[in-house]
């Protein structure tokens, strides 16, 4: 186990001042995610234009320096990809967590790679994977929740 | 037995865990076992094993015996008037279920309205909440003080007419609180209201005189108090638990059984439905016997000197804040620290084998109610010294050395 590992700068740096903590207007779509072991709590918001492209994508939580960074850093990402390029980003990262040694996705900037393998050190700590995921699990409920879809015109 | 050198009695302490010493103080999550306590285990099920309470061979009555003779510690150690007051469960959660499903089944009505803090445990809200829902009953909450304790003008105010039941916790959880269960109970009883108490943390860590406290039911969690896990005791008084309903229903229970009719068994039978965490319990009366060896007083005083001394190296490292300042305390340490979430914290310590919790440990009212959405909790047991501490801040100053505070 390494902690210096776990705690990379980048991470650390996001933990404290983490982007996209607010809430879209307008939103189009949105999730709550909660971690009822450790009360970690996450709600994304996510507005898709017609090209169904990631206009403007946010968050609001609480949690750990780790779920507080991957959220940020998730919807630093996600910002302009469209929703299947968004899907390709999103497996991706869960596939890396869980078992893949590297990204695969050719949609990632090299520097965008490297920011997201930083939480590749989660993966020597079991008990903390969940905090790592679950923005990206919550952005996946909001994406596949049609039913919630909000109508930007009234 | 002396306290200073009690940790050699657990094995656990031998062990390195991951190449370090290990300063468990997470207690109040689950003790340590004793080498007494393990080694029961062992031997009854090497050379006592049988199902009690059924057969008539040798080692059934032997195992009968043994699971009896652990009935008797209990209500000698609890001081219980009587054997059949006590009642095993597979845990103080089962226990506090127990009493709220069956004072809902025969007690209580439509509007009645149960009284409790808002320091309570979830195990000891959720069972209650049930009955708001299938008997449209009104919980309410006595509230905290500034300090994480709940004065007994507290719970007074929020008495109606209407309160039947008053369910409470012992000793904080997490603000390591003491609550004056004594007087609670003497307050409610002049009401007729009946008076629950969670003693999930009163048990390893306070005096439990059923008489003194004079409450109507009492439960307790062995695994915390140095015995087996998946097993508790619920203490009810006699009255009570010949006049409610039995909660499960199976084998053990019953007296007669026919196609038209069914009639239970006498207590403590009557509760225990179906084959009992045998070994458990039977392996439980070494844990009453190592508790008895030490002497309760003297777990008092090692652990109040030793939550004195832990709170004045946590209140002289800036940045750490305490949860809760009550007078009369017990147990638990909860802090947070300014700009580290506890479960990086919690992380950061396992590396320097610093077991601690990190959560809101069950108590989520509690933690809405002080905005906070989590703390970090430090809490001992008998086996724990001052050193463990003085760990335990070194590794708090690694946290902030990688978070970068000052």
């Amino acid at each position: 186990m390494n902690l210096k590992e776990l705690y990379q700068e980048i991470i650390l740096e996001h933990g404290k001042n983490p982007r996209n903590l607010r809430k879209t207007e307008n939103f189009t779509k949105d999730a709550k995610g909660n971690n009822p072991l450790c009360g970690d709590i996450v709600h994304v918001y996510l507005k898709l234009n017609e090209q169904r492209k990631v206009e403007d994508i946010s968050f609001e939580g609480s949690g750990c320096a780790i779920s507080m960074a991957s959220a940020s850093i998730m919807t630093d990402l996600i910002k302009g990809k469209s929703d299947n390029e968004a899907k390709e980003i999103i497996e991706d990262f869960l596939g890396m967590i869980k078992e893949n040694p590297e990204l695969k996705s050719n949609i990632l900037k090299e520097d965008d790679k490297t920011k997201l393998m930083c939480f590749s050190g989660v993966k020597q700590y079991p008990m903390r994977v969940k905090c790592a995921t679950l923005s990206w699990h919550t952005l996946i409920s909001a994406m596949e929740n049609d039913g919630k879809e909000i109508s930007i015109e009234s | 037995m002396n306290i200073n050198t009690i940790k050699k009695e657990f094995p656990i302490f031998d062990k390195k865990i991951q190449n370090n010493d290990l300063v468990y103080l997470d207690s109040a999550n689950s003790s340590q076992k004793p080498k007494v306590v393990i080694d029961r285990i062992n031997e009854f099920y090497t050379k006592q094993f049988s199902n009690v309470g059924r057969s008539v061979h040798y080692l059934a009555v032997a195992a009968t015996n043994l699971y009896e003779n652990t009935r008797s510690s209990v209500q000698k150690y609890i001081n219980a008037k009587d054997k059949n007051e006590i009642v095993f469960t597979k845990g103080a959660t089962e226990a506090l279920n127990l009493v709220a499903n069956t004072l809902g089944q025969k007690y209580l009505e439509e509007g009645d309205e149960i009284l409790l803090t808002e320091l309570e445990h979830h195990s000891n809200y959720v069972p209650w909440h049930y009955l708001r829902k299938s008997k449209n009953i009104k919980i309410n909450f006595a509230e905290i003080n500034e300090d994480g304790e709940v004065p007994i003008e507290n719970i007074e105010k929020k008495i109606t007419p209407k309160t039947k039941v008053i369910a409470i916790n012992h000793l904080s959880n997490v603000t390591g609180a003491i609550l004056p269960i004594k007087e609670i109970t003497e307050l409610a009883h002049s009401k007729g209201i009946i008076v629950v108490v969670d003693g999930c943390q009163g048990g390893p860590h306070l005096k439990l005189d059923m008489q003194d406290l004079d409450c109507d039911f009492y439960a307790i969690s062995c695994h915390k108090m140095y015995g087996p896990t998946g097993l508790g005791i619920l203490y009810g008084k006699k009255k009570w638990l010949e006049e409610l309903p039995p909660y499960q229903g199976g084998g053990g229970m019953i007296k007669e059984v026919k196609k038209d009719r069914i009639t239970y068994g006498d207590l403590p039978n009557k509760y225990e439905a179906g084959t009992m965490a045998t070994a458990q319990v039977i392996a439980f009366d070494q844990s009453i016997k190592f508790l008895e060896s030490i002497g309760i007083e003297n777990i008092i005083k090692h652990e109040k000197e030793l939550i004195e001394y832990g709170q004045e190296i946590l209140r002289k490292n800036n940045s750490v804040k305490l949860i809760g300042n009550p007078k009369n305390k017990g147990g638990v340490l909860s802090f947070i620290i300014q700009g580290v979430h506890p479960h990086d914290i919690a992380t950061i310590l396992d590396e320097d084998g610093v077991a601690i919790r990190a959560g809101h440990h069950c108590c989520q009212i509690l933690h809405d109610k002080l905005e906070i959405p989590a703390s970090a909790r430090a809490s001992i047991g008998v086996y724990n010294i001052k050193s463990d501490f003085d760990q335990l801040n070194e590794s708090i100053n690694k946290c902030k050395k990688i978070f970068d505070l000052k």
